[in-house]
Formats: C-alpha cells, sequence, structure tokens
C-alpha cells in the first residue's frame, strides 16, 4: 500500500525523469514505483507532451517579449476608420446621391478625418497606369494617401468572373507589402477598394496577380511610357 | 482556452470591441508575427491585417465554434502565409516563387507558444528549466549555485513542467 508521502516524494522527479535526466539508483526506484502506481504512470504521461515541447523554444527568446509600437492600434483604427466612411459614400451614392444634408456630414467628416488622423486631401490620390496589358484586360488602379499608408482603388476588367486578384505595393527595395485580395465578377463594375501601411511617397509600383498573370505598373516618378510587365504566375 | 468575457456572434463588428480585441490579444499577435516573420514591419503589417480582416468578417466570428483569440491567430495565421507567399514570390521579380510550406509555420507557432508559456512561468520554475534543460547542467551544480539542495531543484523541474502545461492549456494549445 503506497502512502501520499510516498507517492509525493516520487512525483517530484518525474519533472527530471519526463527529461530524461535521472539516473542509477533513482531512476530504477522510480520505475519500479511507476509499474505499481497508476497515479503517477498517468502524471507522467500528462507531462510528456509538454516535455517533447521543450526542444522547439528557443532560450535566448524568454527573456524578450517583443510589444507592438503604440501607433498600431491607432493605425487599425484609422484604417477601419477609412472603410466605414468609403461604405457610408457608396450607401449614399446609391440611394439617390448627394443630399445637401449628406453632402455636408460628409465634408465634416472628412475635415475630422483630416484632423484627426493627418490625412491628405483627396487631390493628392495619384493614378497608375498599367500599360502593354492583354487584349480585352483592363486594369486600372488609384492611390491614396493617408495616414496609415496607402488605399488603393482597384478596377479589373477583362479576366474570368471569378478570378482571385491578389494586390501588393512593392517599396523602394524591392520588397512587396501585401494590400490584399479582391474577387473580379462579371458584370460588377465597382472598384475594389485595399489598403496597405507602405506610404505613398515609399511606393515604387502596384502589383496585381490575376493567378494566370502577374502585371506591374510604376509608380510615382516614373516615366508616363514606363513599360508594365506581364510575369507569369509563379508556380 | 482564453475567452473573452463578452463575446457574442459579431463580436467585431462594432469599433469598441475591435479595441477591447486589440488590447486583449494584439500583444500575443504581434509576438507571433514576429517570432514567424522575422521581421517587426511585416509583423505590424499583419498584425493590421489581421483585426481589418477581422473587422469584415466580425458578423461570421461564432463563440461558439471557437475562442476570439482562436479565430484571430487563424487570420492572423492565412495573414502570415499571404506575407511569407508574397516575400518568397517577390511578384514582379518573374523568378517563379515556391509555395511557403506550411511547416514552418507550425513550427514558429509551437516554438512561440512554448516561448510565450516560459515567460508566464514563475521565476524560479522558468530558471531551472533552462539551467538543467536549455544549458545541460548537472543538477547538483544548479542546487548550489542556488542555494538549494538537489532535491529541490528537481521538484522545481517538476512544478515547472506541471505550471507550463497549465499555462499552455490557458493559451489553447491541444495536445
Amino acid at each position: 500500500m503506497k502512502t501520499r508521502n510516498e507517492c509525493r516524494e516520487w512525483r517530484e522527479l518525474l519533472g527530471a525523469h519526463a527529461l530524461g535526466r535521472l539516473e542509477g539508483d533513482e531512476r530504477a526506484g522510480l520505475e519500479a514505483h511507476l509499474e505499481g502506481c497508476a497515479d503517477c504512470s498517468e502524471e507522467l504521461a500528462g507531462l510528456a507532451p509538454v516535455a517533447k515541447m521543450l526542444p522547439h523554444a528557443d532560450p535566448a527568446r524568454f527573456e524578450l517579449a517583443p510589444e507592438p509600437p503604440p501607433e498600431l492600434g491607432r493605425r487599425i483604427a484609422a484604417t477601419i476608420e477609412g472603410e466605414k466612411q468609403r461604405a457610408r459614400q457608396r450607401r449614399r451614392r446609391t440611394f439617390g446621391g448627394f443630399a445637401f444634408g449628406g453632402a455636408a456630414a460628409a465634408a465634416v467628416a472628412a475635415v475630422l478625418l483630416l484632423f484627426v488622423f493627418g490625412g491628405s486631401s483627396p487631390d493628392a490620390s495619384q493614378p497608375v497606369e498599367f500599360t502593354n496589358l492583354p487584349e480585352g484586360i483592363n486594369i486600372y488602379a488609384t492611390l491614396e494617401p493617408h495616414a496609415y499608408g496607402t488605399e488603393i482603388h482597384m478596377y479589373v476588367h477583362g479576366v474570368p468572373s471569378g478570378t482571385l486578384c491578389r494586390v501588393w505595393l512593392r517599396g523602394p527595395r524591392g520588397v512587396s507589402y501585401p494590400a490584399g485580395t479582391f474577387r473580379y465578377r462579371w458584370g460588377d463594375d465597382s472598384d475594389a477598394v485595399l489598403s496597405s501601411a507602405l506610404d505613398i511617397s515609399r511606393t515604387r509600383a502596384v502589383v496585381v496577380d490575376t493567378g494566370k498573370h502577374t502585371f506591374v505598373a510604376p509608380v510615382g516618378k516614373a516615366p508616363v511610357a514606363a513599360v508594365t510587365q506581364t510575369e507569369e504566375e509563379p508556380t | 482556452m482564453i475567452q473573452l468575457g463578452t463575446s457574442t456572434r459579431g463580436a467585431l463588428s462594432r469599433e469598441r470591441d475591435v479595441r477591447e480585441a486589440y488590447a486583449a490579444h494584439s500583444g500575443e499577435l504581434y509576438g507571433f508575427a514576429v517570432r514567424s516573420l522575422g521581421d517587426s514591419g511585416l509583423a505590424e503589417e499583419a498584425v493590421q491585417e489581421t483585426f481589418v480582416r477581422a473587422w469584415r468578417a466580425g458578423d461570421r466570428f461564432d463563440p461558439k465554434i471557437g475562442s476570439l483569440r482562436t479565430w484571430l491567430f487563424a487570420i492572423l495565421r492565412n495573414v502570415v502565409i499571404d506575407l511569407g507567399r508574397a516575400r518568397s514570390v517577390r511578384p514582379g521579380v518573374a523568378e517563379g516563387g515556391i509555395e511557403p510550406s506550411v511547416e514552418p509555420l507550425d513550427e514558429a507557432l509551437l516554438a512561440w507558444q512554448v516561448e510565450e508559456a516560459m515567460r508566464r512561468l514563475g521565476e524560479d520554475h522558468r530558471r531551472v528549466l533552462v539551467e538543467t534543460y536549455y544549458r545541460g547542467r548537472p543538477y547538483a551544480e544548479v542546487a548550489e549555485e542556488l542555494g538549494v539542495p538537489e532535491g529541490t531543484v528537481k521538484s522545481r523541474v517538476y512544478y515547472g513542467l506541471r505550471a507550463l502545461r497549465v499555462v499552455l492549456e490557458e493559451m489553447g494549445y491541444e495536445d
């Protein structure tokens, strides 16, 4: 008959045993105890998965707990606020244009947004030209600067309905930042509104991947006649 | 499992809920994003995209299926895959990318979970695990350094592993 104290003594060796660090008499004694003690065997079995996880961790990271920068929360709030504003504007357009009251409210909201988030004027929006496209395909994009990054209005036409379009903004060192995805639906002429944290001043190109092709259009100081690359989809 | 007490279906459809979710989970999400992407800028991008996607799809969140934390991690996982794909494919370079394997991401998630759980352990437990397991030092040596009997080091290893298991369960880990 095992006593509670006897079990406790053996039990406190289970950690070392689970990690393969028990030797000699202690190990032999514990193994003998385990053969006759279902509770301790069950406890050992419960520790085994944890012991197996330990090698995956890097102890150098135990002291470091990276914290998100304080402005990240504000950026997210601004992005969501921007999307809500656009949704409201779309609804207004859908329901019969701009009544004076609605337009005034939108103007006030825009001024407030500029004040709170330091956004830029709509005049700063920048069209992006996709040229040399395959016959029947049209792609247009407009970029708008915001405090949180860049808003991208994408219009794609001529690819099969249901095509998943992935959009990136390419930065100065060729690094591409995802701006989101959308599906082209036949008969839908609305533009997709996407966003990226990459600032418009650092954006060098807009990249659209339609699955079959990847289209790249230069942004900024690139000449008007810049050629759009058509690239095969990576496999 | 960590649950937000007020979670209801569509819990992220209001901005206030997004703020609450951000306050509760952004640290963990960012920590995992940094761990898996190895870049703080990309990690910020990933966390931002996660919360924006969660807000857009807020109506679809159902706490009966899983916790908000689990849902956010699932979204982040997809975002990290997208970012990893974008980084490896580098669209526009036209070299043909390699579809990123899911394995390294799962490995990163596992590693991050253990590291986060270790950070949440008490100092005594973490220290004996670091010294005896990760640094492979003899128990007797560690005991002498800490000024405690060797048996105490062994019992701390045991209680440390138990505590680690509890923390991992609280974090939603299921073996």
